[in-house]
């Protein structure tokens, strides 16, 4: 009965586990001068409209394509948003002169390479990319 | 020795990924390219749509150059063919500094100094570009194609301040430029191509205020333009009634304020937007003195993404030219009026139709990404009502009141 009462309830726990089982991270370079950002703050540099960390660097921002699985759920998750939000904010900076998208990369590896090798560079990968070139930020909600 | 070969051979070692990233981080080249077919059951609009059209036609490309972390300069080239509207010759869309005056991770402030795109309601700055409107055709009750020079952009500065906020962000635009009116404006406005010219008056005032609530998912936005345009009569504008029209030089006074908003969820989406226009008329003719004007342009749309590629979406449409003479009876009769009044002078000026001062639609569409960087468009809208059309495309006597539109496109960015 233990036993049993024990499969049911672990078949349970799989079959509605939230699709966090793989988790999305934020990484940055190691020099930049913040470890922890929040909900707004990341919104607001992904969103390509805070140009500078607060010790004056230029930010760079990294993105995978708008159909990337992992681009979709760090917007959902890290974000709060939906991939097709954020297009729209680039786009209308894009076109109008007003501002500019993101690099996107194709693969986690180049990310970690990108984000390693720029100054003030910024991004996010799959936790089990993460590497030692760069460095986790926290987020705070 | 051997310090400074190893310096080199670093510096040759890693300078190809550096200037890669270094190129790729201060300039950025995009562009567009759309073609679309247009058919219409009756009427023309972007060609000669009665018969199928292909004279819609746009192709733009622009660069954004960061010079320092606080100043960037950025360019636009637009190339549009639209009927009889625009020919295709190439038109400087924007060309701007962005000097950054203050940036924090809260707060951002700073002035665009140049060629600016007038901030109108959500979509004005980017309706030129295919990929980024809600349909074909932007909604024309309120992003007028008849008249889009007028409050596309124009010559001046724009202060920003945006702020950004634990409950939402809070963007301001607030500026002041020249406005660039061309020959569709005094088509639009007054009636015909006189041998006079609209030109620039003083500088117009433009502003917007826009607040997103919860990283988007709520939109709302308030726009205010404010211009004036000099009317500079030519010799034979001037023939005193009833040889001629008896014009003299004057300005044209335009306010335009919209209100939008938009809810953003993963599925559906809903925007709405309404556009306020007050035109006012000064010392040109005691006509044209009577004809000043308060219009009301609005929409709603909802759209569904089926998946990430494909989205479909509804909308409904409406503009009246005169806010107290609903569906324009009174314009109508004023307008029979005047014409009879002309013809005892021998002058034939056909009346203009109560349909000329209203449109209504229902507008059914949808789009498909065959790649992310190319989106097919369709749509199929039921018309009511003529306003929409220009005057430099349509004999006013001669168009169609209740018309139907199809139109296509295929539009590429990168």
């Amino acid at each position: 009965m233990g036993k049993l009462f024990k499969t049911y309830i672990l078949t349970l726990c799989i079959f509605f586990a939230p699709d966090v089982v793989t988790a999305q991270i934020l990484i940055a370079n190691p020099q930049i001068p913040t470890s922890e950002l929040s909900r707004n703050n990341i919104r607001a540099i992904f969103a390509m409209r805070t140009p500078h960390w607060p010790d004056g660097t230029p930010i760079q921002v990294f993105v995978f394509e708008d159909e990337n699985q992992t681009h979709i759920s760090f917007c959902k998750h890290i974000l709060g948003m939906f991939p097709y939000q954020l297009r729209r904010i680039w786009d209308r900076q894009v076109f109008s002169g007003t501002g500019v998208a993101p690099i996107t990369v194709k693969s986690a590896q180049e990310m970690t390479e990108k984000i390693s090798d720029t100054p003030g560079a910024i991004g996010y990968i799959e936790l089990e990319h993460l590497t030692d070139s760069v460095t986790q930020i926290g987020s705070e909600s | 020795m051997n310090t400074l070969n190893a310096i080199l051979l670093l510096t040759l070692v890693t300078y190809p990924s550096f200037a890669e990233v270094t190129r790729q981080d201060n300039l950025k080249i995009h562009g567009f390219a759309s073609q679309a077919y247009v058919h219409t059951s009756a009427n023309n609009f972007f060609g000669d749509s009665e018969d199928g059209s292909l004279d819609f036609t746009e192709l733009g490309i622009n660069t954004s150059y960061q010079l320092s972390p606080r100043l960037r300069v950025a360019g636009q080239l637009l190339s549009r063919r639209a009927g009889e509207l625009y020919t295709g010759s190439p038109w400087l869309d924007y060309a701007l500094a962005d000097i950054n005056l203050l940036s924090t991770t809260e707060n951002q402030f700073g002035i665009y100094l140049g060629r600016i795109k007038n901030p109108i309601g959500l979509y004005n700055e980017t309706r030129d570009v295919a990929h980024t409107r809600q349909g074909v055709f932007a909604p024309q009750v309120i992003y007028f194609d008849k008249v889009r020079n007028l409050l596309m952009s124009a010559d001046g500065f724009h202060l920003y301040s945006n702020h950004f906020l634990s409950s939402g962000n809070i963007l301001i635009r607030i500026g002041a430029g020249y406005p660039l009116p061309d020959k569709n404006v005094e088509y639009a406005f007054m009636g015909q191509n006189w041998q006079g010219k609209l030109d620039r008056g003083k500088l117009g005032l433009f502003g917007r205020i826009m607040y997103e609530h919860d990283g988007g998912r709520w939109v709302f936005a308030l726009s205010g333009t404010t211009l004036e345009l000099d009317f500079n009569r030519g010799e034979q504008d001037a023939i005193p009634f009833p040889a001629g029209a008896g014009l003299s030089s004057g300005t044209i006074d335009i306010d335009y304020t919209t209100l939008s908003s938009q809810y953003n969820a993963e599925k559906w989406q809903f925007t709405t937007e309404v556009a306020f226009e007050h035109v006012s008329y000064n010392n040109i003719s005691a006509a044209f003195d009577q004809a000043g004007f308060d219009s009301i342009g609005y929409y709603g749309q909802l759209d569904y993404k089926f998946n990430s590629n494909r989205q479909a979406f509804i909308r409904y449409e409406e503009f009246q030219l005169n806010r107290d003479d609903w569906n324009g009876k009174k314009a109508a009769r004023e307008s029979l009026a005047t014409s009879l009044f002309l013809s005892g002078f021998g002058i034939n000026q056909p009346p203009s139709p109560a349909r000329n001062n209203y449109s209504k639609a229902w507008v059914f569409g949808g789009h498909w990404d065959i790649k992310p960087n190319l989106r097919l468009r369709a749509e199929y809208h039921f018309i009511e009502g003529t306003a929409i059309l220009s005057q430099r495309e349509n004999t006013v006597p001669l168009t169609e009141k209740f018309w139907n539109m199809f139109a296509m496109s295929v539009s590429y960015r990168f």
